[in-house]
């Protein structure tokens, strides 16, 4: 009879074993969703620069906060978050990890890690690539470390959501792309709840590129970079430890779904 | 006791997956067959045993504990769940690395463990393959793999002979009597009497939620003997039922054109019987054909006998 592994064996087990699913389609894309738009941008900068002209490095800001922040890594937290337990649960693998000795709440954790190293990989690829549009190298700690930090909270958000709601890729949509447009127009505190908050707040201004209609509330909230980087961190760990709570809690059969215990 | 249910029950929301069931399964090494047809409970009781759903009603201990999300009864059984469970794009070898680690291994007994089971099911050679590359029965082979990592003391498996080709269920019994004569408790669901007979020395009988009866093999035989079987016998009607109401396991019969349908207890005993007299020329049967043979047939019956 072999004993219970620890919840760090059992962390580092998952992720190792369920490392390889990055290089499979879902991981591509993933990668995709950064290198695309930033790739797309390089060329047109390189085009407008052969044929001549002047391209602004405003544009990296732009691309940066328009187009990763805003649209790409809600959708990459879209993307990914299924992949980890929740794919186990539709497909049926997950009683056979449910049966094992280890501590079920570290499953979630333990599959979500490999997702969010991919993710970092690629998102840093990306921050590094609008360096050459012409981004600040003075921001580029602050946009990294931003990037990543917003999406280690988004993908555990994510997660959770999909353990807590069959439809949690439908809430977790609604969350990113209807939330921060209502947060305008509310209290400007709850501006907070929304991760654009703290990307602006570690990624350094934009105030001269920034429009009236791309303000996140009519009145800015600022937040010190270092509480926003831990604010991130400590959101994305307490999402984690409540999808555990969740799966250790929830009955799952081998049907995948829940019974009533 | 390895196994104590004490009126233990399982509801899916408003549907009653396990009616309040009671038994014990003994220490030691053995195969217990549990018998039933499809939807007769026997997958719920598996999950109950093997700790994936809590009881709704009643207590389930194995090992002494209840099962449920517990580490030190997980860590003593094994299961084999039906049908296709392997993630998909993964490679069976990591895959049970990543299992062998969840059960506690490490280092090399981690090696020598996955390096045993591969061996034993016969994929030592194969065992680097990704599971979309692998056949049904090389699945199969791997969901067993998996179970016997850590050496278990009890082994649930779950209708373990689906999609299996002839040679490979003589395969896996052979592996299974093997284990259980090593001393390791085996419980094994399936909805084929022959296939759990070949098996086993326990039954346990399971209809619509309700365990029904529980004994040897031949016990249960007798108890399914005990229904009454239907056989068209086709060839000359009149002739046929002058030699079938001459035998005493009778207990109905209709004529019908160019055939007689019988209605006999023990076909067991009545069918050889039939089979000399065809074959002496005493009899003019053209065909035979059993009319109501399936388990649930059977089943029904048992069900409306003990009511």
């Amino acid at each position: 009879m072999s004993a219970a592994p620890s919840p760090l064996a059992t962390i580092r087990a998952t992720a190792r074993g369920y490392a390889p699913r990055v290089l499979q389609g879902r991981g591509w894309v993933l990668a995709g969703l950064v290198v695309v738009p930033v790739g797309l941008s390089l060329l047109i900068f390189t085009l407008v620069r052969i044929r001549g002209g002047e391209a602004s490095p405003a544009e990296a800001v732009k691309v940066f906060h328009e187009v990763l922040v805003k649209m790409m890594l809600p959708i990459m937290a879209l993307v990914a978050a299924p992949a980890g337990i929740r794919e186990d649960l539709e497909q049926r693998p997950l009683p056979l990890l449910l049966v094992r000795p280890a501590p079920a709440w570290a499953l979630p954790l333990g599959k979500g890690l490999p997702w969010f190293a991919w993710g970092a990989l690629w998102l840093g690829v990306g921050v590094l690539g609008l360096q050459v549009l012409g981004g600040d190298p003075a921001l580029l700690p602050g946009r990294m470390v931003a990037l990543v930090g917003a999406w280690w909270g988004e993908l555990a958000l994510m997660t959770l959501v999909g353990l807590l709601f069959k439809r949690g890729t439908l809430w977790g949509a609604l969350y990113f792309f209807l939330w921060e447009p209502l947060v305008r127009v509310l209290p400007p505190s709850l501006q907070r709840l929304t991760f654009t908050h703290y990307i602006e707040s570690l990624a350094g201004s934009r105030a001269a590129e920034v429009r009236t209609n791309q303000l996140l509330a009519q009145e800015q909230v600022t937040t010190h970079p270092a509480l926003a980087i831990l604010i991130l961190l400590a959101f994305g760990a307490l999402c984690w430890a409540l999808a555990g709570w969740k799966l250790q809690r929830t009955p799952i059969g081998l049907a995948g779904s829940e019974a009533e215990g | 006791m390895m196994i104590a249910l004490d009126r233990a029950s399982l509801r899916y929301g408003p549907i009653l997956g396990l009616s309040p069931t009671s038994f014990e399964l003994s220490d030691g090494g053995g195969i217990t067959g549990l018998l039933g047809p499809n939807g007769a409970g026997k997958s719920s009781l598996l999950q109950l045993l093997s700790g994936l759903l809590p009881p709704s009603g009643g207590e389930v201990k194995v090992f002494g504990q209840a099962p449920f999300r517990n580490p030190s009864v997980l860590a003593r059984l094994g299961l084999v769940p039906e049908g296709d469970r392997l993630p998909a794009g993964l490679r069976a070898d990591r895959w049970l690395r990543m299992m062998g680690e969840l059960s506690g291994l490490s280092g090399q007994g981690l090696k020598a463990a996955e390096a045993r089971v591969l061996e034993v099911v016969g994929m030592a050679d194969r065992g680097h393959l990704p599971f979309g590359r692998m056949s049904k029965g090389m699945r199969q082979r791997i969901r067993l793999a998996q179970s016997l990592l850590h050496e278990p003391e009890l082994l649930i498996l779950d209708e373990p002979f689906n999609g299996l080709d002839p040679e490979a269920r003589l395969t896996l019994m052979a592996l299974l009597r093997d284990l259980a004569g090593r001393g390791t408790r085996i419980l094994v669901s399936s909805h084929i009497l022959g296939e759990i007979a070949q098996l086993t020395d326990r039954i346990l009988l399971l209809f619509r939620g309700r365990l029904l009866a529980e004994g040897s093999v031949s016990e249960i035989r007798q108890l399914l003997d005990r229904h009454p079987v239907e056989l068209r016998l086709s060839g000359e009607a009149q002739a046929l039922a002058r030699w079938a109401v001459e035998q005493p396991e009778l207990a109905a019969l209709r004529i019908e054109e160019g055939a007689v349908v019988i209605s006999v207890r023990s076909p067991r005993d009545i069918l050889p019987r039939l089979q000399r007299a065809v074959v002496a020329g005493e009899l003019p049967l053209r065909a035979m054909d059993p009319l109501d043979l399936n388990l649930d047939a059977v089943f029904q019956y048992l069900t409306k006998d003990h009511a």
